[in-house]
């Protein structure tokens, strides 16, 4: 079932794709006989029999995991997009710091190792970059550090 | 023949700068350490230190000797964590398992540990010295090569990786599709059209490159890693005083060396890397033996002919790579892609226009093997130390290392989406048995691919014959079809065979 699922939606994007190489993507003078247009056109005419094909026989019925493991895998991707957000605006030392102790915690270790283990990598990680090997990361709220 | 060695000479003058010689040792043994680390593969390794090696501002032939030193270095240090947790690093690391880990619970775990160095070492030496005789004269045939040769040169490629690479070749096949799709995305560079852009300006100039590697390799791997997470620790087998003899060698010698044949031969098939070739070299040697009954219980021909095999493999998948620029293997074409984004397109041409990094890099191969033979006898108690880092700690870490790497190159917050998004992306093809290395293959040749055929098509006016006229597309087709068919016959013929005999213990 999760790969008729998969299947279906990847079919969708081809067909979506294809249409698209037809009638949208246009040269307004042909410079070469294939021109912009072919070569999405071939990869789209490909791509929908292997979908259609996954859909007829797939081999993969379930993901197989339970409940609580989508719960962490969706706390996981919640936390990712979080520090995405925060990234830039509040800098790299707050926002790696918030985001490895979430992370970490979630994933059981001990809040006092948590704290020293986030702290650690967000101010050492700054530095280590920033300074030793002059890598660009955002020092957001704590200008002082810029 | 001269040309040989005066290149090497000169490669060594490369690899021999103070500067490169530091960044080969760095490599190998951050690449030993990262391949140690239960989960995390050369692949991964590599996807996520990519970006930051590039930030870093090296010369091209700094970066790409200090990737490939990763590279071969993970490679190398796969084997710690098969053996002493029973956990592969990778695909590629499987097979080591299978015997390594029995060694190591018979108390022969220093040995197992040895053994597979010394195996490794050969493997990849052997790989190394074949590369410089083989990559000229492969180089220099491929300049003569025209666009439609190339066309076919890629239809051969994205053959023998349907047929060997995953369980289900449809699956591979769309994998390979997707990067394709996924490289068709932005400007098209002859015409100025925009393809797919839907109004995001970002993706104008094309899906970067980096973008696509550290969301499918590092963030997919996280998600991967969280998703596994155990409740108890992981329990690691102590190193005993035990070490490898020359009685051992002796008796896997044979054994060795072809496992590094085999290792480097299927290293040279697009796309095919350390995972086919582990699980042929050891199948071919299982077969061979002729008392087979302790593989699989800690039989040391079980253990070595898998490591010489990925090790030769990681050599062999560079001769496509540097000479015709069709990466032999996943982490390849993340080697090819980084070369792309110094402006380095590798090709036939690059052994004489750029001789730096062609043979720099196969110097730096030379120095590296030997320097891990040496950091991994000694050291490997504090490797193995590795395996015991807690994973909520190292979890965190990638994702860290990717925010680092992907910032620091684009400095775009936009990007920062777009990797955790392909990671769930990646995850997901992962769940369902999709490899993900013909992503990354379809991926970096993509432009490639549609670059020589509309060359092809312009040359000939439009005419479709022109991609079957030449003597070498010619070729290239029928060994696609072999590539595809044979396997096919070969399952056929031994389903058949062992439905013939009489019933036999499950292999």
């Amino acid at each position: 079932m999760a790969d008729r699922i998969f299947a279906g939606v990847l079919f969708l994007v081809a067909i979506g794709y294809t249409i698209i190489a037809f009638t949208v993507i246009r040269a307004p003078f042909q410079y070469d006989p294939l021109g912009p247009e072919s070569w999405p056109r071939i990869l789209g005419i490909v791509s929908i029999p292997c979908c259609l094909f996954i859909l007829a026989k797939p081999d993969v019925s379930s993901l197989g995991l339970p409940a609580k493991t989508w719960g962490r895998l969706a706390a996981l991707i919640v936390m990712l997009l979080v520090y995405s957000y925060l990234f830039q605006p509040l800098g790299f030392i707050l926002a790696t710091f918030a985001f490895c102790l979430a992370l970490s915690l979630m994933l059981g270790a001990r809040l006092v190792t948590g704290l020293a283990f986030s702290a650690g990598i967000g101010i050492v990680g700054y530095f280590v970059c920033t300074k030793l090997l002059e890598l660009n990361l955002p020092a957001g709220v704590l200008t002082i550090f810029r | 023949m001269d040309a040989v060695f005066s290149g090497l000479a000169s490669g060594f003058q490369v690899a021999l700068d103070p500067f490169n010689l530091f960044l080969v040792l760095a490599g190998c043994f951050a690449g030993t350490l990262i391949g140690a680390l239960p989960g995390i593969g050369p692949i991964n390794g590599v996807a996520i230190l990519l970006p930051i090696a590039y930030s870093l501002g090296f010369k091209p032939e700094s970066a790409i000797i200090l990737l490939a030193g990763i590279y071969y270095g993970a490679e190398y240090g796969g084997r710690i964590s098969s053996i002493l947790l029973n956990v592969p690093g990778d695909a590629g690391a499987v097979m080591t398992t299978l015997d390594g880990n029995p060694m190591a619970r018979n108390g022969e775990a220093g040995k197992a540990l040895s053994l597979s160095a010394v195996a490794s070492f050969i493997g990849g030496t052997f790989a190394v010295v074949l590369m410089s005789f083989f990559g000229p004269a492969l180089a220099s045939y491929a300049i003569h090569f025209s666009p439609s040769d190339y066309v076919a040169l890629m239809v051969f490629a994205f053959a023998s990786l349907a047929s060997l690479v995953g369980s289900n070749p449809v699956k591979t096949l769309l994998a390979a599709l997707i990067g394709l799709m996924l490289a068709s995305v932005g400007i098209d560079a002859n015409t100025g059209v925009a393809r797919f852009p839907f109004g995001i300006p970002d993706i104008l100039a094309g899906i970067d490159f980096l973008v696509v590697v550290i969301g499918l390799f590092g963030m997919a791997e996280l998600i991967h890693l969280v998703e596994q997470q155990a409740a108890g620790t992981l329990r690691t087998l102590k190193i005993d005083k035990s070490f490898v003899t020359m009685k051992d060698l002796a008796f896997t010698k044979w054994t060795i060396l072809r496992g590094s044949v085999i290792g480097f031969f299927i290293g040279i098939l697009p796309g095919t890397g350390a995972s086919v070739a582990s699980a042929v070299a050891y199948g071919a040697e299982k077969r061979a033996a002729r008392d087979s009954s302790k593989f699989g219980n800690g039989d040391m021909r079980g253990l070595a002919a898998p490591e010489a095999a990925n090790n030769a493999s990681a050599g062999g998948a560079m001769v496509p790579m540097l000479t015709l620029g069709i990466p032999g293997s996943g982490t390849t074409a993340i080697l090819l892609g980084a070369l792309l984004l110094f402006n380095i397109t590798p090709g036939p041409l690059m052994f004489s226009q750029r001789p730096e990094i062609a043979w720099g890099l196969i110097a730096s191969m030379y120095i590296g093997n030997v320097a891990l033979l040496i950091i991994n006898l000694p050291l490997v108690g504090l490797f193995a130390r590795m395996l015991t880092i807690p994973q909520q700690f190292l979890t965190p870490l990638i994702a860290v290392l990717a925010f680092i790497g992907v910032y620091s190159v684009v400095s775009n917050p936009h990007d920062l989406y777009m990797i955790t998004l392909l990671g769930v992306f990646g995850w997901f093809l992962r769940k369902l048995q999709f490899s993900l290395a013909p992503v990354i293959l379809g991926f970096v040749l993509g432009g490639l691919f549609e670059d020589n055929l509309r060359r092809a098509l312009s040359i000939s006016g439009g005419d479709w014959s022109i991609l079957v006229t030449s003597f070498n597309s010619v070729i290239l087709y029928a060994l696609a079809l072999l590539v595809v068919v044979v396997p096919i016959l070969v399952g056929r013929m031994r389903r058949g065979r062992s439905e013939g005999e009489s019933p036999q213990a499950p292999s």
